[in-house]
């Protein structure tokens, strides 16, 4: 268990906690807009004070966004034949001893999460910019706050289950958000295909 | 408490405004320079200072070479009102027992979404942003008292009461149906033409935007079900598949 492997790197790691923190705020926030809670309005100081909250985490939201391309969209948009073998087995998710098709740096499923939040994170932020910066010009904002809901209904599906999956569900992986590196062996047996591209590259 | 209305009959409307000034006059907003662009209409649109306006409309036609038409333009206080649907403030926006859609400046934030709610134009906004608009004098109605613009009406082209009791009473006068009568849940303003309403510079059929009733009935409670269903999936996962253990990868 010994030797590790770095995963994440400190600017990863940190761009992930704005992108993740500030995402939950919005949404929680979010939802307080959505169904008038007096409860939640109350916790972000009153809902004039929300609405400006979740106006400048937008912005923090979107910058993050931006840069978390430089994480992940390369490995993202790398498909091959094992991503069509791994959509075919559910990722192994739904067996109790799966057999998974040999991933890259991520798996099929993690792909998917990070051009869902792409499109829809890009979505929700310039609608909810539209709605902020153009307010009262009809036609942009009811798009917008159409496009702005519909983002949220697919975030909040997809969000969820990415900390499920990053967190109990797979032992091991949210330590990499921690301090980035993981065993060597573990890395070995989940990234296989991205274990040999590194030990190539050496 | 039943609900309460206004009837404008245009026909019976003389012109005077004094119903504009006394809406001011009463709701203490204050008087604002304007530009005579060529009609007798004054001012020349609805401001956060004017809630009540009245349209001026000429139809001149070879039967009747000069005929105007005077018509109140002034929040609807719709049953259903898109403004109400789509405000994301608690309090900014509300209805009374008898009604009235009326607003709390405190509580509004400024972002102008019921502008897009409203299918009357009716929304206007003070300096500080916040939300202004007829309030059917809610505080008189409040004390059994009809707002100001029925109770300066010199003609009775507006008056005040019972909603079902101005319906029957224009019935009886002749009016089958009434704009507004149905229309949104039924408007707390309602209207008795004699001709179509778009003579009148109404919409004849005045709808919450699409997108809106769209968000109202499906997005919103998807975005819990969705919420909710892949928490509950997430959770009967872990029971019974369990997590990947190391080992078993
Ligand atoms: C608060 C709970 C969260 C936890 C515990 C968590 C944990 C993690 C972990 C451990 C990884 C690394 C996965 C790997 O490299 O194999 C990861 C990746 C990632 N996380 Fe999160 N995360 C959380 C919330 C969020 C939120 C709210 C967002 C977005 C709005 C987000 C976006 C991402 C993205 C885009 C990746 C890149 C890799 C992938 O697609 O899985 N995370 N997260
Ligand atoms: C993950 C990111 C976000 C989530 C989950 C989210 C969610 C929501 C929700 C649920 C609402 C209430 C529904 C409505 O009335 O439209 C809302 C409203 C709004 N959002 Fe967002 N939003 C996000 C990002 C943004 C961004 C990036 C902006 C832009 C700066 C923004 C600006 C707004 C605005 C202006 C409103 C209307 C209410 C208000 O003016 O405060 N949102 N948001
Ligand atoms: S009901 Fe009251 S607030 Fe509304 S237009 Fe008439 S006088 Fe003004
Ligand atoms: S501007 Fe005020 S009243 Fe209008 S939707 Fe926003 S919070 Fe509600
Ligand atoms: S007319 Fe417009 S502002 Fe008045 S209640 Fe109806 S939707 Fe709201």
């Amino acid at each position: 268990m010994s030797e590790m492997v770095r995963k994440a790197s400190t600017f990863e790691i940190l761009n992930h906690w704005v992108l993740a923190i500030s995402c939950i705020l919005l949404a929680i926030s979010g939802y307080g807009f959505l169904f008038k809670i007096e409860g939640i309005a109350a916790v972000f100081g009153g809902a004039n004070m929300m609405k400006d909250i979740h106006n400048y985490l937008g912005i923090v939201f979107s910058v993050s966004l931006f840069l978390s391309i430089f994480n992940w969209l390369k490995d993202a948009l790398t498909f091959d034949a094992d991503d069509i073998k791994w959509i075919a087995c559910a990722g192994g998710y739904l067996s109790k001893h799966p057999k998974i098709p040999p991933m890259g740096k991520l798996n099929t499923g993690q792909k998917f999460y990070y051009i869902a939040l792409l499109v829809f994170g890009t979505a929700i932020a310039v609608s909810g910019f539209i709605i902020w910066l153009l307010p009262g010009n009809k036609t942009y904002v009811l798009w917008s706050h159409l496009i702005h809901n519909i983002s949220f209904v697919v975030l909040m599906i997809a969000v969820p289950v990415h900390i499920y999956l990053a967190t109990i569900a797979n032992p091991g992986t949210f330590r990499i958000m921690i301090y980035g590196t993981v065993p060597y062996k573990w890395a070995a047996k989940r990234h296989p295909k991205w274990i040999q591209e590194l030990s190539h590259g050496k | 408490m039943a609900k309460k209305a206004l009837l404008i009959t245009p026909e019976l409307c003389i012109g005077c405004r004094a119903c504009q000034v006394a809406c001011k006059s009463w709701n203490q907003l204050p008087a604002e320079k304007t530009q005579n662009k060529g009609s007798y209409e004054n001012p020349g649109d609805l401001t956060p200072t004017l809630y009540n306006k009245i349209r001026f409309v000429e139809v001149p036609s070879e039967k009747d070479p000069i005929r105007w038409l005077f018509v109140s333009q002034r929040c609807m206080h719709c049953e259903d009102a898109g403004c109400m649907k789509i405000c994301p403030s608690p309090g900014a926006l509300y209805k009374t027992k008898d009604g009235i859609v009326s607003f709390n400046q405190d509580k509004c934030i400024g972002c102008k979404l019921c502008i897009a709610g409203c299918p009357f134009d009716i929304p206007r906004y003070n300096q500080k942003n916040k939300i202004s608009k007829c309030n059917f004098c809610e505080d008189r109605v409040a004390n059994n008292q009809p707002p100001a613009c029925a109770k300066t009406c010199p003609t009775g082209s507006i008056t005040y009461g019972d909603r079902d009791a101005l319906i029957a009473n224009a019935q009886k006068v002749g009016y089958q149906k009434l704009y507004g009568q149905m229309d949104l849940g039924g408007l707390g303003v309602l209207y008795a033409f004699k001709d179509a309403p778009k003579l009148y510079g109404l919409n004849e059929n005045p709808r919450i935007p699409e997108s809106i009733v769209f968000w109202n009935n499906v997005l919103k409670p998807l975005s819990y079900i969705g919420l909710g269903g892949v928490v509950a999936a997430s959770i009967l996962h872990y029971l019974v598949i369990g997590p990947h253990k190391e080992e078993e990868v």
